[in-house]
């Protein structure tokens, strides 16, 4: 335990102690905690500047007068003060630890408690570690901060959120996504908290087991986040100013054609081998001359790079400016912020202003009002569908100077479509809540809250007749839409707390009504005389090709609920939740839910036996166990529902009313309609039942603190449909049906290695590990489930059907994971005069095809040969996150990871690095197969690749120059982003949906990013 | 002081506790609470009942069932798997596009029982009342007709189902039960409705036409011992009779409403669905925004010119504009088309093409066609991809043949020879025997009828499927006699295990 020596501060002992006046005397001592000598403690009497620092053994030396106190101050321990007693030469100082992050207050359901009481599972966030990234949302710094908190940066689109989730997925149907609580206001589904700046966000919580998480009932069951905004600290005004600008480019080049000749090649190899006459042989095809290969090599003809055209190097700018002020009487905070997001695709943007104020008064030493208001304006412009891979034999310009096209309804060029579409969403979004606080007697305090909220966009798209097929038959396609909603919420409840002898305990009750409705309101018309107006008279279309529709939702929430904490002498502690959720979404015969939990925790360092180990500081464990449930339906449908549809009669459209409604589509284009409407009065809430079992050690000596925990997490009642008869008239109906089980460990080690004034170092380690197991799906027969013919397994499809295939990969299946991949195997590629092992009619048999795996030996490749070929879900993810300080310079990286993830890579073998390996004669190779422009592919574990990836996903240096003048602090900062990926992964970015499916897109981008942050 | 308002604050609270209720009610959207109340809801369900058939699960399956599994019509070489079952008779109870088809039926006789369940409302006036209830009879008899004779015996619904104890239909007995229903279903309607001409809803005249035909079926069934039909307690001549009565009626009686067409190619022009040959026709318009309620139906019939639209040029030079991103789903048999017609018959002269042409009217070449096509669902003024083309459901000519052959040799002949004239062909000679002179009105209906749906159910009845197409040949004529009930009916219904 080597510690470093203030070499300063002792220099300055040495001197001050040399002039010390003569009534003194000198003193030794040693300081210790518990049996180690502390090293660089700074020991002075008290009231004067002379001290003295211990050395390498703790000992210390310092001159003295009787009656002088004696101080030791030690980074990381409890200051400790004795009085110098007369004859007393040696001093033995015991320093006890500062368990700073034990006495950390944290935030939990309509309450905040004490870190080292607490029984369930809550992780907390450091804030401090993410403050240095741009980000549009906190969710998306998210990632890898919590055990058990699964984050996915799926989307690179200006303003996109992220994908969360808790301790696993554990809903069918319903959401997967836990709820976000900021500042005690339920928002509703976390993902994109665009409206809070993350600079504003003082803490965030994760309640993860049912004893935090079940006192949000019918919503707690996939976990919640809770987000604590900035408060001004008592007695200072502060102002600060930040600024960050970011600039992104790819961390790997396109996968795009840059050779045409090459192109040209291939698509005349995968045509000719296909049965089809080949393009590139100068002659015109639909219409559209292609050039012919020799046409093409005398370089007549372009070599357009379309993706310089379409795409562009994005920046990010992020400015924020607050003001918090406080007094004995009011505290107040104002903050401001700007931010442009720009896309990777040209005029592809996100922006925002947030205006976020917050106020405190307290009228009385009893009485305290609080009252705190969002203002989010933000606009999307949406321009991301450019074709960068378009065929760079086009030229941008034809010879006239007007946008080269290959024929009128060519809706491809990226120009063109950048020129004449229009996409925008602009949202503005208010929220509110006004809370009174007041202690009504000692110890019984009553809070109410009225939460307001208030979200609006409005959507304006105009696709010009040049831009898209429909557009083009129907002479342009203008849309406005509006949507709205609305949240009001009240809250009331009393906490009572005291302590009576050994007995610490408290008890809150109380109360909410929450009452929500959503409207909007759509439009559409088509046949415009020109694209000039676009959609700003929408009156100026057809008369005939008017489209309106809206949509309503209302739901009303009652709710009660109560927590009892008891502890007996800081040794035993329990606690006790309730909840009752009445829901206007549930079925008429289920309107009302009940989620009990408790917790126990047994704190061993406080028991004598264990006060005398020179192990722990802390040593903690807790068991939860609860109910919580996930809401899952919407609103009214638990009802009979009637369809609407339009029926040509009498010369004209008129509406068609009746039972039965249009609940879903199936088949290929989505062109079969399911029909549901039937009610269901029994319909409710999925109930998850979680057991958890943890503890908590911190090591003395400041060492480490060490966070294990299990859990096992049983939803039932899982929200299905149910398929009828056919000859009912309908299709399905929701009823619940089904379980899926969550296991899971989690560690996360937090250590402050090194904790000195000028330097310090502090890392956190977390480790995550969930196993998914769908264990039912309610009545196969009913479900409508398929069954694997080789194991008898139960299964049904779930999730996007992939062109690729023409089928769909993922399958829900009993005894499996959530999304399990079910397909074909594949042994390689088919070579010249080998026996496949099966027969095929349309040719799959054939040399240079993907030698598909007869698993059933009928020597036919059908249906029955698929099995289970893959996994999406992670075996396990990592993070480390080291922080480094010294003087002012500070530094951190974090990295990130996720192991033993299957991921489907759509579209390999339409890509052109594949293409070019291909099998031929002359290339018998065993990984590609030869072209062929009409193969069709079975969904196949050829597609399937290892998602794991080791990400440093970020490195940030600053320097604090802290100023004794107005300006208190100045600090710069650089910031790098997702900096490089170590992955075996084949595609641009192994970071996928929660069902493994990779779509392409562009490659993830590295972003750099200077700021700088002024305080006043 | 303090104390006031904490208990005000506190009685605030307690107020939102007692306004709030949890009990839900609907919105933006009709269910029994807020519907059936007056005529306009009466009328509005009733066209959703109509409506069930315009989805293209019905649509299209017109053909994949009707005309696929027949010697007329063979789907393209890559069609989906479940149109190759149906050609080539290997359909199973999984076969997807027969549980559509069965599904639909079902859906637009819940609708009709929905109808009929409600229309007893005191708002209603009488008239409506009695137009409204005859035209759901018609259509729930037309459902289970199309039922009987794709499926046989089949679950029957006389009322609506409202909730999860209704799903699940007894079986019904035999073949007797169900055409009994459609029988009464029939006369109920004749006795409500009155002769009402209008386009995409039914009349008098349609309900007679069905009972008609519902007739027919059963006495050829019978006389020619088909499958299930052959243990029917009806008499074929009373069956015979009862047909001929009510297609004389439609024939004879409505000829300012209804009748023959003389011009062939008129009968097939979607301008002029209230032509007199349309009884029953499904309405279809391209100003429609979904499938269904336009069509692409041509896509299925004509051939692919890469997007271009290309020209039909009929005998007298005239050209026809088609779609020309046909997908050529519908074949026309080369056996069919070149032996069955004869080389003059107008029907195959000016309905079924083997070429495709420019605007200037020279053929294209080389072109994609894949073999013969026919004009029948042409819409030359298709927007993209939306179409007026519609599936002809009763057509006059259909009736005619109906009586035909029902009547006999002698009555029915002239109207024979009246369809055989207009095609350009010879007359039949009179005095021919009454088995030989059926087999020619069933081979008339072939022609005249040919890609309309109709063709398996005339080979049904007369229990000739397996002599007639050479995919079933293998089969008897009890396994080709109907398709299987789906199998997710047998898995949930109780009352089918």
């Amino acid at each position: 335990m080597r510690r470093l020596i203030l070499i300063t501060l002792s220099l300055a002992s040495f001197l001050s102690s040399a002039v010390s006046t003569s009534a003194q005397r000198s003193v030794s001592g040693t300081v210790v905690s518990g049996q180690e000598p502390v090293v660089g403690a700074f020991v002075y009497i008290q009231g004067t500047q002379s001290g003295t620092v211990t050395d390498a053994d703790g000992h210390f030396v310092i001159a003295v007068s009787d009656g002088e106190i004696l101080c030791v101050e030690c980074l990381g321990y409890k200051t400790c003060k004795l009085a110098v007693e007369k004859d007393r030469m040696d001093y033995l100082v015991d320093l006890e630890v500062d368990s700073q992050m034990l006495e950390d207050v944290v935030v939990v359901g309509y309450g905040s408690m004490k870190k080292s009481d607490l029984t369930g599972s809550v992780a907390s966030v450091k804030m401090e570690a993410l403050q240095d990234r741009n980000s549009n949302s906190i969710e998306g710094l998210l990632q890898g901060r919590a055990a058990g908190l699964q984050v996915l940066n799926t989307s690179q689109d200006p303003g996109a959120g992220s994908i969360i989730r808790i301790r696993g997925n554990s809903s069918l149907n319903g959401s997967n996504t836990p709820l976000i609580v900021v500042d005690g206001f339920p928002l509703g589904e976390a993902g994109n908290l665009s409206q809070i700046n993350p600079a504003d966000i003082a803490s965030v919580e994760i309640l993860k087991d049912a004893s935090a998480a079940a006192i949000y009932g019918s919503r707690g069951a996939n976990g919640v986040i809770l987000v604590q905004t900035k408060r001004a600290e008592k007695g200072k005004t502060t102002v600060s100013v930040k600024h960050q600008t970011t600039v992104g480019h790819f961390t790997e080049p396109l996968n795009i054609w840059r050779d045409p000749l090459l192109m040209a090649q291939i698509s005349n190899e995968e045509l000719v081998n296909a049965g089809l006459s080949p393009t590139y042989i100068g002659a015109y095809t639909n219409g559209v001359y292609y050039p012919s290969l020799l046409e093409i090599e005398e370089g007549k003809w372009s070599n357009t790079d379309w993706s310089k055209i379409a795409l562009r190097t994005p920046v990010v700018n992020n400015t924020a400016a607050s003001v918090a002020y406080s007094t004995d009487k009011v505290s107040m905070n104002l903050s401001l912020n700007y931010f442009d997001d720009q896309g990777v695709y040209i005029k592809d943007s996100f922006n925002k202003t947030n205006v976020n104020f917050n106020s405190i008064y307290h009228l009385s030493k009893a009485v305290t009002v609080q009252a705190s208001s969002i203002l989010s304006f933000h606009g999307r412009n949406v321009n991301n569908t450019l074709e960068y891979g378009r065929n760079p034999l086009w030229p941008v310009y034809d010879s006239n100077g007007e946008y080269f096209l290959t024929s009128e309804t060519d809706f491809g060029h990226p120009l063109v479509t950048t020129d004449n579409v229009k996409n925008q969403t602009d949202g503005k979004d208010f929220i509110t809540s006004l809370a009174i606080e007041a202690e009504l007697v000692k110890g019984l305090k009553l809070r109410s809250q009225l939460n307001y909220s208030y979200l609006t966009s409005i959507q304006d798209i105009y696709y010009a007749s040049n831009t898209s097929q429909d557009a083009y038959d129907l002479k342009g396609q203008a849309q406005m839409n509006t949507w709205s909603s609305q949240d009001i919420l009240s809250e009331t409840y009393l906490t009572y707390s005291g302590v009576s002898g050994r007995h610490d305990y408290s008890v809150m009750a109380g109360h909410s009504f929450d009452t929500a409705v959503a409207r909007g309101l759509y439009t559409t018309a088509y046949g415009f005389v020109n694209d000039s107006l676009q959609n700003e008279d929408m009156s100026a279309g057809d008369p005939e090709k008017n489209y309106i529709s809206n949509s309503y939702s209302d739901s009303r929430m009652l709710s009660f609920y109560g927590r009892a904490n008891y502890a007996y002498d800081d040794r035993y502690l329990l606690t006790v939740t309730m909840r009752a959720d009445g829901s206007s979404k549930f079925g008429a015969h289920s309107k009302w839910g009940y989620f009990p939990s408790a917790a126990v925790s047994w704190k061993l360092h406080n028991e004598e036996w264990m006060k005398k180990n020179r192990v722990f500081e802390e040593f903690k464990i807790r068991a939860s166990f609860g109910v919580s449930g996930n809401q899952g339906i919407s609103p009214y449908q638990t009802l009979n529902r009637f369809g609407t549809e339009k029926y040509w009669s009498d010369g004209k459209w008129q509406t068609a009313v009746g039972p039965g409604y249009e609940v879903g589509r199936e088949g290929a284009n989505d062109r079969y309609v399911i029909w549901g409407g039937i009610s269901n009065p029994e319909l409710k809430w999925e109930t998850t039942s979680q057991f958890n079992i943890g503890a908590d050690f911190t090591f003395k000596g400041n060492g480490p603190r060490i966070t294990v925990d299990y859990y096992e997490k049983y939803t039932t009642d899982l929200l299905r449909e149910k398929f009828l008869p056919l000859s009912s008239g309908y299709d399905k109906m929701w009823v619940n049906d089904g379980s899926i089980l969550n296991r899971g460990f989690e560690v996360t080690v937090d250590a402050n290695i090194v904790n000195k004034r000028d330097f310090s170092l502090s890392g956190t380690m977390i480790f995550s590990l969930n196993r998914n197991t769908v264990t039912g799906l309610g009545n196969a027969v009913s479900s409508g489930l398929n069954i694997d013919p080789a194991t008898g397994m139960q299964y049904e499809f779930c999730g996007s059907s992939l062109d690729t295939f023409s089928a769909t990969p993922c399958i829900y299946a009993v005894g499996y994971p959530m999304y399990s991949f079910y397909g074909y195997r594949v042994d390689g590629v088919i070579q010249k005069d080998e026996d496949p092992g099966f027969m095929s009619n349309d040719g799959k048999d054939m040399p240079g095809e993907l030698k598909y795996v007869d698993l059933n030996g009928d020597y036919a490749i059908d249906e029955r040969d698929r099995c289970v070929i893959g996994d999406p879900n992670p075996d396990f993810t990592a993070s480390l996150n080291l922080s480094v300080r010294w003087k002012g310079l500070d530094a951190s990286i974090f990295l990130n990871g996720v192991y033993g993830n299957d991921v489907i890579y759509n579209g390999y073998t339409f890509d052109p690095r594949v293409k070019v390996k291909r099998w031929t004669i002359d290339n018998p190779t065993d990984k590609y197969p030869s072209l062929n422009s009409t193969r069709s592919y079975l969904f196949s574990d050829y597609f399937i690749q290892d998602g794991s990836y080791l990400r440093i996903q970020n490195l940030s240096l600053g320097y604090t120059f802290n100023l004794r003048s107005i300006l208190s602090s100045i600090r710069v900062f650089a910031d790098v982003d997702n900096l490089y990926t170590f992955t075996s992964f084949d595609g641009y970015n192994p970071e996928v949906g929660v069902d493994g499916i990779y779509w392409g897109g562009y490659p993830k981008l590295i972003r750099w990013s200077l700021g700088v942050d002024i305080n006043f | 002081m303090k104390m006031k308002k904490y208990i005000l604050m506190m009685s605030v609270a307690a107020l939102f506790i007692t306004s709030c209720s949890l009990d839900e009610r609907s919105y933006g959207f009709y269910s029994n609470d807020n519907f059936y109340k007056s005529e306009a809801d009466a009328t509005s369900a009733l066209l959703y009942a109509y409506n069930a058939l315009t989805f293209l699960e019905y649509s299209r399956g017109i053909f994949y069932l009707g005309d696929i599994p027949t010697e007329t019509m063979s789907p393209k070489t890559d069609e989906a798997g479940d149109v190759y079952q149906l050609e080539n008779w290997i359909c199973t109870n999984q076969t997807e596009q027969l549980e559509y088809y069965f599904k639909f039926c079902y859906i637009a006789i819940n609708r009709a029982n929905s109808v009929l369940a409600y229309i007893d409302t005191p708002s209603v006036p009488v008239e409506a009342k009695k137009r409204i209830s005859g035209e759901a009879y018609f259509l729930r008899a037309w459902n289970y007709f199309n039922l009987m004779r794709n499926f046989g015996k089949v679950p029957i619904h006389k009322e609506a189902v409202s909730e999860l104890s209704m799903t699940t239909a007894p079986m019904a007995e035999d073949l007797d039960e169900i055409f009994e229903m459609i029988r009464s279903d029939c006369w109920k309607a004749i006795s409500l409705l009155s002769v009402n001409k209008e386009f995409g809803r039914a009349d008098k005249v349609a309900a007679e036409s069905l009972l008609a035909k519902t007739y027919l079926t059963v006495a050829s069934a019978k006389e020619n011992k088909a499958y299930l039909y052959s243990d029917m307690d009806v008499t074929v001549s009373e069956m015979y009779d009862s047909s001929a009565f009510y297609a004389g009626k439609v024939i004879n009686d409505y000829k300012e409403q209804y009748d023959f067409d003389e011009d062939l190619r008129h009968i097939y022009d979607v301008n002029y669905p209230d032509g007199p040959e349309h009884i029953f026709i499904m309405p279809i318009e391209r100003s429609g925004t979904q499938e269904g309620n336009y069509s692409k139906l041509p896509l299925m019939f004509l051939p692919s010119n890469s997007s271009i639209p290309f020209y039909i040029k009929y005998s007298d030079d005239s050209l026809q504009k088609a779609n020309g991103n046909g997908w050529g789903v519908f074949l026309c048999n080369d056996d069919f088309v070149e032996n069955s017609f004869s080389a003059v018959d107008r029907r195959r002269t000016e309905l079924i093409h083997r070429n495709i042409y420019d605007a200037s009217g020279n053929p294209i070449v080389p072109n994609q066609v894949k073999g013969y096509y026919t004009s029948k669902y042409v819409d030359p003024d298709f927007i993209g991809e939306r179409t007026s083309a519609r599936p002809y459901l009763i057509r006059f000519s259909d009736i005619a043949l109906v009586y035909a052959e029902a009547a006999g040799p002698v009555e029915g002949l002239p109207v024979l020879n009246r369809i055989r004239t207009r095609a350009g062909l010879i007359p039949l000679p009179e005095g021919l025997d009454t088995d030989v002179y059926r087999r020619e009105v069933i081979k008339e209906r072939a022609l005249e009828l040919a890609f309309e749906g109709n063709r398996l159910y005339d080979l049904r009845r007369t229990a000739s499927v397996t002599l007639t197409d050479m995919k079933a040949s293998g089969l008897s004529e009890m396994e080709t006699a109907f398709f299987p009930i789906p199998q997710r009916e047998i898995d949930l219904n109780p009352n089918l295990q």
